[in-house]
């Protein structure tokens, strides 16, 4: 037992002050009254009627004492010395993963995680507190560590699920962070186990608790949609439970219904169906499986079949075959390749590619330049250097989505110093290798020349150079297949004056102006995505899709705890905490008080 | 005391005796004798040695058998008023003792106005009377006693047998009859005089219904008694629940002795008091 606020025994001076009140007579008015024969003599006991009486026994006076005496304890804050379960903090990670939508428990695993996360928030003792992390996309603390229950609940009530795959690494680092220097401290994890665990068991600063939500494994889901040939598309269904399921697929051509067809998928196989009565001129086809599952994220997909609307690209090189062959992979490319002595200026094109060299004067735009090593280019280029080894890329940066530049390599590069205005979007150890300028005009610039790296040779080359084309190709988006909280970049016409989207949900989602417009982040719903812009010639409307496409997280059933490396921390003997007494004592002094106004107002 | 517009109600009310009553001279009350007067009250047998004249001869003619006609005697009546002008008359907000002479000289112009004979006495430090009076000065003649008599003292209820009444009539008894004593064994000799009583209890309102709560020092008015008390709702019950047992004892002492009891407050006008009777059938129009 050990008193943490010392100063508070002051207050035991009340209660010789109570008692001085009980010794000094009460002065009581006066009143003549017929008789006195009806009442009873009584007087309350919580003063003298003589001054300097003996003190007698009385229960009021008995119960003021008691409640001075709880309350000058309870300033004085008493402790009891205790091991772990005495205070604490624990940290309660929410998985947001897509799964996590699964509605195999009610209403959802999601909102049943939020619900054991409130419930552990109302469950708090003295000196305890809680800190709610989501792990979505990208770890967000939703709540530092608090005792207040409402301020959890307000951050709980923030929590939303994902569309997607979540990293659980960066959730823990983050939750090291909060329960660095508090002792005693648990991480509890509420999910089903799906989300993105590191490649190496993530180091963990306090005792770690998997409390795993979800009931079943049972689900069904779309997993490739595609068009093998004019009017024909190939549907494979996927089963990942284990009975088998007789299912109806819905095919709806550009929002109306056109066939329905039986499938029937046994259990922990897929199904394939080919549909061949697209009618020409679709836009879109969604496929849809009935009856619905757990899971209904994965129950529909979206194909566009629509080709983008052509665009002129002019591509000035002696000689690129790589970067020719990468260009002309996206439909809908006019591409025109010249050699830089029959380029003339004032062409109009949707984008200009300049291979080693860039014309005099001003660089018209959009362009992407690759190594202009006559030194005018938009970004001053020095001597050629050993870039030194590729760095690992962004991977939520939509330039670089997608594009692993593991065994990439650089043989050489021109010295770039980033200016204002620019970013990179890859580089090496000693080098800047993509540079991309930040708004209008959408210019890109490759330090270095594709002959000189094996980058063409690899698989990141043309998702690069499509990556790159979306961004700088106005209406890169059109007719494009994004994933579930890709982040999508909406390069606008040039004349556009105002852009916005409207979600499958019919949500509203205004982006511009200002210009250039907000990269678009509200991709966690399956469907058709519907883009206006207003033109100076009028509105121009396009649409993009957004697929679910994770066979890992439709395979719903309910993973085990990941694997974590405890750190010396987490593994010491439970530190020693203090249990605070005061609230209970301050407790007992409001009841002795009320009881006190009880027993003086109900009388003997 | 009284004005014009109570003088004019009470000119249209009268006392309400339960018992005929004997008095001496022809009055306006009814007499448990019968004699000549206008108002019939039965017919008897003739038995020998009665008056020839009272034979009812048009019976006789009917039934052929002689009968006799009675009629009911009217006399006065006698009113005896005490009031109780012990100290304790003069506490409550407003003070008893007012009221208390506003309502035996109301009762006393209703007895005087029934030809009855009207005496006042008062229970206190003096017990003092005035004889039975009647006629035109008589309400002038107790006014002028009431207004001379100051309250003080204690009223005890042995004093009432003290008090001589040798007429029959109704003895009205104003009082808060705030006595450890009871009041029975005074009532039951009322009745053994031929005396009908009626208690009328009298209390000022905070009396009726205490208003005080906290700490207090309560003084009894007749005998300068002291009292501490911390007065809490609980113990305001227990005075309220002593007050009804205590009032119940008087009833019952008044019907035991053939009367009646009624309680009015002090902060009722005349007209509130009246009324009270009339409810308790004491008074009548």
């Amino acid at each position: 037992m050990s008193l943490l606020a010392p100063v508070g025994l002051v207050a035991l001076l009340a209660v010789p002050a109570i008692l001085l009140l009980y010794f000094l007579k009460v002065r009581r008015p006066e009143v003549r009254v017929s008789t006195l024969m009806f009442w009873r003599p009584f007087v309350a006991d919580r003063q003298a009627n003589a001054p300097w009486q003996r003190l007698r026994a009385s229960l009021l006076l008995a119960l003021q004492l008691l409640a001075a005496l709880a309350l000058a304890l309870a300033l004085v804050r008493p402790g009891v010395s205790g091991a772990i379960g005495i205070g604490g903090t624990t940290v309660v990670m929410l998985d947001a993963s897509a799964s996590m939508q699964a509605t195999d428990i009610g209403p959802s695993r999601f909102e049943a995680a939020v619900a054991r996360a409130r419930d552990k928030a109302h469950q708090l003792g003295p000196g305890q507190e809680m800190a709610v992390i989501l792990i979505g996309q990208h770890a967000e603390l939703l709540s530092p560590p608090s005792s207040d229950p409402a301020v959890l609940d307000s951050a709980l009530n923030r929590a939303r699920p994902t569309g997607s795959e979540v990293d659980l690494g960066e959730a823990f680092s983050l939750a090291n962070a909060v329960v660095a220097g508090r002792p005693g401290a648990s991480i509890v994890l509420l999910g089903d186990g799906h989300a993105r665990a590191p490649a190496s068991p993530p180091r963990v600063g306090a005792r770690f608790f998997y409390e795993p939500v979800g009931a079943t494994g049972e689900n069904a889901g779309i997993e490739t949609i595609t068009r093998t040939a004019p009017g024909t598309v190939f549907v494979r269904l996927a089963n990942y439970g284990r009975g088998d399921r007789d299912l109806k697929l819905e095919m709806l051509a550009d929002g109306r219904l056109a066939d329905v067809l039986p499938v029937h998928v046994a259990g922990n196989s897929t199904s394939d169906v080919t549909w061949t009565g697209m009618a020409p001129g679709t836009q879109v086809v969604e496929a849809l499986i009935t009856p619905g599952d757990a899971l209904a994220i994965d129950n529909a997909a979206f194909l566009v079949t629509g080709s983008p609307p052509a665009r002129k690209v002019l591509l000035v090189t002696e000689e690129n075959g790589f970067l020719q062959r990468a260009l002309k992979l996206r439909p809908g490319i006019d591409l025109t390749i010249q050699k830089k002595a029959d380029y003339k200026p004032g062409t109009n094109y949707d984008l200009y590619v300049f291979d080693g060299w860039v014309p005099a004067g001003k660089l018209p735009d959009p362009a992407l330049v690759v190594a202009p090593l006559d030194g005018n280019g938009p970004i001053p280029l020095g001597n050629q250097l050993n870039p030194g080894l590729v760095l690992p890329v962004d991977p939520s940066d939509p330039i670089t989505q997608d594009v692993v530049l593991k065994d990439v390599h650089v043989l050489t590069a021109a010295r770039a110093t980033v200016p204002s205005g620019w970013r990179t979007a890859i580089a090496a150890v000693d080098d800047p290798l993509l540079l991309i300028h930040e708004g209008e005009p959408r210019i890109a610039e490759l330090t270095f020349d594709v002959h000189h790296s094996d980058l063409p040779l690899r698989a990141a080359f043309p998702i690069l150079v499509q990556n790159l084309l979306a961004y700088l190709l106005p209406g890169g988006f059109e007719n494009q297949v994004y994933p579930t909280g890709r982040v999508v970049t909406l390069a606008t016409e040039p004349t556009a004056r105002s852009l916005e989207v409207q979600t499958p949900s019919g949500k509203v989602v205004k982006l511009a102006p200002p210009f250039p417009a907000a990269p678009f982040t509200d991709t966690q719903t399956p469907g058709v995505y519907t883009v206006r812009q207003q033109l100076s010639s009028g509105v121009r409307s396009s649409q993009f899709v957004v697929q679910f496409e994770d066979p890992d997280l439709s395979r719903v059933g309910v993973g085990s705890a990941p694997f974590v490396e405890l750190t010396a921390s987490a593994n010491a003997a439970p530190p020693r905490g203090t249990l605070e007494l005061w609230p209970w004592l301050a407790a007992l002094a409001v009841a002795l008080l009320a009881t006190e106004w009880f027993v003086f107002h109900r009388g003997p | 005391m009284l004005s014009p517009a109570e003088l004019s109600l009470l000119s249209r009310l009268d006392l309400a005796y339960r018992r005929p009553v004997s008095g001496l001279y022809a009055g306006e009350r009814r007499s448990p004798r019968a004699a000549r007067s206008p108002e019939f009250a039965d017919f008897r047998p003739y038995v020998a040695g009665d008056d020839f004249r009272q034979i009812d001869w048009r019976a006789y003619a009917r039934l052929e058998r002689l009968m006799l006609r009675l009629y009911v005697a009217e006399e006065e009546s006698s009113l005896n008023l005490v009031l109780d002008a012990s100290a304790s008359m003069t506490v409550g907000s407003p003070p008893k003792w007012p009221a208390a002479r506003r309502l035996a000289s109301a009762l006393a112009f209703l007895g005087l106005s029934s030809m009855d004979r009207v005496a006042v006495g008062v229970l206190g430090n003096r017990q003092l009377r005035t004889p039975h009076l009647r006629g035109n000065t008589a309400l002038a003649r107790i006014w002028t006693f009431l207004e001379d008599v100051e309250p003080r003292g204690v009223a005890e209820p042995s004093m009432l047998t003290d008090l001589d009444w040798p007429r029959p009539g109704m003895t009205v008894v104003i009082s808060d009859f705030f006595t450890e004593t009871s009041w029975a064994p005074a009532v039951a000799g009322l009745r053994r005089r031929r005396q009908e009583p009626l208690l009328w209890q009298l209390l000022a309102p905070d009396e009726e219904n205490p208003s005080l709560a906290g700490d207090w020092k309560l003084i009894e008015a007749e005998s300068e008694q002291e009292r501490e008390l911390t007065i809490t709702p609980a113990l305001v019950g227990e005075y309220l629940a002593n007050l009804a047992a205590h009032r119940a004892g008087i009833r019952r002492a008044a019907e035991g002795a053939g009367g009646r009891m009624l309680a009015s407050l002090s902060s009722q006008p005349l007209e509130e008091q009246m009324l009270t009777g009339m409810t308790a059938g004491v008074i009548r129009r």
